[in-house]
């Protein structure tokens, strides 16, 4: 009788113990694992979001940011995905490129591998024309396509990633072809561009805006116009449906304590409203979308699909 | 323009800020002096360090680093045999040699001059020539960077001297192990067995200094009872001002190597190795000697090394206006712009001139600075590492290469892999297999396989693609002249002969 007066008094203190330790979190420093190196957009995302993160949890949280490159950025998700749920390990998560790799190659992951947190970034799709292409216009373009079809060359970074995706949604759209031109990078591929080397390129927002009086802009793929440049137009406004980009934010392992992840989507859905954190980002070309929780995870479950489907029917290696 | 940087001037030498490019040049200095460190990853373990940092605090490091460490690779070539960075193999040519035959400080000498040289003419071309030279990089489509790869592997193997057909082994080499890792179209992967490890490549580090770095190792190992070492003495140190007029007469060499280094810079992807081995070539085919070359001739260290560093800066053209780094080194490079929120592009230099062109004065000083601390800094110092016993010298170099390589990515798996490039790099050296082409052969071997394929979709798999313009059909030439020149020069001497 004792004993269980004695196992229930022990498994009380320990629940409450657990529970105090779960008020207290974070109580030692939070790891952030980037899968790519210092310095990438990826790195700059989560070093720059880290000390707003650490303000909202308070407490005097701390995170530090851990690069782990490799494999396009597969190397650092595994990592995230098998560490241990406790809420110290977290990671950085890009879309669509993250859930491409677990359809062109074998991952150790999948898309229930993870807690999702935030989407911080959404850097949307934009299509350029290279000035010595005379295809100043969406309506040039798509006719160029449909009269000659895969005569329009298309600069992209990397096939399996955003720019591909977002090129396959044009091409349902509007039933043309293209010839695709994967370079290594969005900037060599906006330096063919400027060279005239190919005609056309699909980009993201960020990495043209600075160049845009050496490109025609065509179109950006979001719904309303980007805050980043406003004086673009979208592709909705030209009566072409085609929304895309490139998102990039935070994920835990799954199984992460109820209290825990509540704590952790509250800080970052505080991000979205915090002018400081705002302007820093927007200095380091990071237009922010803050998507959190289930609707992140609904996000790249819907990207996952479409990544899936495209994979089906045009694989890309 | 040009008032922006004067008006850039004031703020490089506050304090802190020029403290920053003296240290920076110091610990490049010593970085690219220890065999598997290199400016690259000195500058990507400074980066998440410099977000706390003062732009031009953070940049003067980089700067100075860069610089530094172009020069720093020379000290172990020159000493060792043993190139500190991929850029410093042209500079054992004849540095090693002339250590040999109690040169060695001589050598360091001309390695410093040659080496500040060519950075302050890369400094002067990023400061005023930046946009104009930024248009030559878009003339460069993939087709274009092709010929240029090709014209550099062949380069590498002809005109190096020896034999061609085992340059072209070695070069075949360098090749393969370029193929090893995802293709850059599909990402199909390739001979990486599965090891995520390979999935991007094989970094060129680890290919350095296993070939490099293990054989000579190996070689002080072997000689356990000769302590000798080499006194300060033997080295032949004396002052640079009276080492200075013994260079008078390499200022053509000079020139022609910032010339060469210069524009290699611009364009993507060659870098420093491939700017100092064409100076190379060009400075013995010019010369009026070239017999002497690679016993000792100091003008050969002179052209390694003015170009090496002549293509620090003008790397910089290309990443800061269009966003492509000339070189690894500029990648990083990028990154740690980025964080400051410096983005490339033509807007950059209107809205952060103070900065910019602050970045650019910094390189001219760091160039400078290299005078003053690196000839110094190597005689005094590096240079009496050679009067430890040579088993004890050549540990302390095997753990400075397991160390270097395992910092790249923190894995043991490259360490393994460096061992084994080691024993690859022993056998050909045994076998006097010429090693320069493999490094070679892997750096341009990816450019070359990336852009042609970029090039025949563009052409949409008509091969007639890679000779439609004049850059193009030039470089074509080149390479063409490059592999039968030396066949039909040596016909030529051979008949007049036997008139």
């Amino acid at each position: 009788m004792l004993n269980i007066f004695k196992k229930t008094a022990i498994a009380g203190a320990m629940i409450l113990s657990a529970g105090a330790a779960m008020a207290d979190y974070p109580e030692k420093p939070i790891e952030v694992i980037v899968g790519y190196s210092a310095g990438g957009g990826t790195d700059v995302m989560a070093r720059t979001a880290a000390p707003f993160i650490e303000k909202y949890l308070g407490d005097g949280a701390s995170l530090v940011v851990k690069n782990m490159p490799g494999a396009s950025g597969q190397i650092g998700v595994t990592e995230a995905a098998n560490a241990d749920p406790d809420g110290y390990t977290l990671g950085t998560f890009n879309l669509p490129g993250m859930m491409a790799r677990t359809i062109d190659r074998e991952a150790d992951y999948d898309r229930d591998s993870f807690t999702y947190l935030a989407n911080v970034v959404n850097d949307p799709n934009v299509i350029v024309t290279s000035k010595d292409s005379g295809l100043d216009t969406l309506d040039k373009l798509i006719a160029e396509a449909k009269e000659n079809p895969f005569a329009v060359t298309v600069g992209m970074s990397s096939l399996g990633g955003d720019d591909h995706f977002a090129l396959i949604k044009l091409q349902n759209l509007t039933e043309t072809e293209f010839t695709i031109v994967p370079f290594k990078g969005s900037a060599p591929a906006r330096t063919a561009l400027l060279g005239g080397h190919v005609a056309m390129g699909i980009l993201n927002i960020s990495e043209v805006a600075e160049f845009q009086d050496q490109l025609n802009v065509l179109g950006v793929a979001t719904k309303e116009r980007s805050p980043f440049a406003p004086e673009l137009a979208t592709f909705q406004e030209q009566g072409l449906d085609l929304v895309n980009g490139s998102m990039r934010g935070f994920i835990a392992p799954k199984g992460l304590p109820e209290d825990v992840q509540a704590k952790l989507i509250d800080a970052f859905s505080q991000l979205s409203s915090d002018q400081e954190f705002l302007d820093a980002m927007a200095a380091t070309a990071n237009p922010v979308e803050v998507v959190t929780g289930e609707d992140f995870k609904q996000l790249t479950s819907d990207l996952y699909d479409l990544a899936k489907g495209v994979w089906e029917t045009t694989p890309w290696n | 323009m040009y008032s922006d940087l004067l008006h850039a001037l004031p703020d490089v030498f506050a304090l802190t800020n020029f403290a920053a490019v003296i240290i920076g040049v110091i610990a490049g200095i010593v970085v690219g002096a220890m065999p598997g460190l290199s400016a690259t990853m000195a500058i990507s373990v400074l980066v998440p360090f410099t977000f706390g940092l003062e732009p031009l605090v953070a940049l003067g490091l980089m700067a100075g680093i860069y610089n530094g460490a172009m020069y720093g690779g020379a000290i172990p070539a020159v000493l060792l045999r043993i190139p500190g960075t991929p850029a410093a193999v042209a500079t054992t040519f004849d540095g090693y040699p002339m250590a040999q035959k109690g040169e060695g400080g001589f050598a360091l000498q001309v390695a410093v001059v040659s080496s500040a040289f060519g950075g302050i003419a890369s400094a002067f071309a990023l400061m005023l020539l930046a946009p104009p030279l930024s248009k030559v990089t878009l003339l460069f489509g993939p087709s274009e960077v092709f010929w240029v790869a090709v014209f550099g592997l062949a380069s590498i193997i002809f005109l190096l001297g020896g034999n061609p057909v085992k340059g072209l082994i070695s070069a075949c080499f360098g090749v393969f192990v370029s193929v090893i890792g995802s293709d850059p179209i599909y990402g199909n992967d390739r001979f990486t067995f599965g090891q995520l490890e390979m999935l991007d490549g094989i970094n060129i580090v680890i290919l350095l200094v296993g070939l490099y770095a293990l054989p000579p190792v190996i070689d002080l190992l072997e000689t356990p009872l000769k302590t000798g070492g080499v006194s300060s003495s033997k080295l032949g140190t004396e002052s640079l001002w009276k080492a200075l007029p013994r260079m008078k007469g390499f200022w053509k060499t000079w020139l022609r190597g910032s010339f060469l280094g210069i524009w290699i810079g611009i364009l993507p992807g060659a870098g420093g190795s491939m700017a100092a081995f064409m100076s190379y070539n060009e400075a013995r085919r010019t010369s009026k000697n070239p017999e002497e070359w690679g016993e000792g001739e100091p003008e050969g260290v002179a052209a390694a090394e003015v170009a090496n560093n002549a293509d620090t800066a003008s790397a910089l053209i290309p990443a800061l206006t269009l966003g492509i780094p000339g070189t690894a080194v500029a990648a990083v490079m990028l990154g740690g712009l980025l964080v400051h929120g410096l983005q490339p592009g033509p807007m950059l230099f209107r809205d952060n001139p103070d900065i910019v062109f602050g970045f650019m004065w910094q390189f001219l000083f760091g160039a400078i600075l290299l005078i003053i601390l690196g000839g110094s800094l190597a005689t005094n110092s590096f240079a009496r590492l050679l009067n430890l016993p040579r088993p004890l010298l050549g540990s302390v170099i095997i753990v400075l290469m397991l160390i270097g390589v395992y910092s790249i990515h923190g894995r043991m798996f490259d360490v393994y892999l460096m061992l084994g490039f080691g024993a690859v790099g022993w056998v050909m050296d045994r076998l006097k297999f010429p090693l320069p082409p493999v490094v070679l052969g892997l750096i341009l071997g990816g450019f070359a396989e990336e852009n042609l394929r970029l090039a025949l979709r563009i052409g949409r798999g008509d091969p007639m693609v890679l000779f439609q313009n004049t850059t193009s059909l030039i470089l074509v030439a080149l390479t063409v002249a490059v592999i039968i020149g030396p066949s039909l020069k040596k016909r030529f001497i051979d008949s007049r002969k036997a008139d």
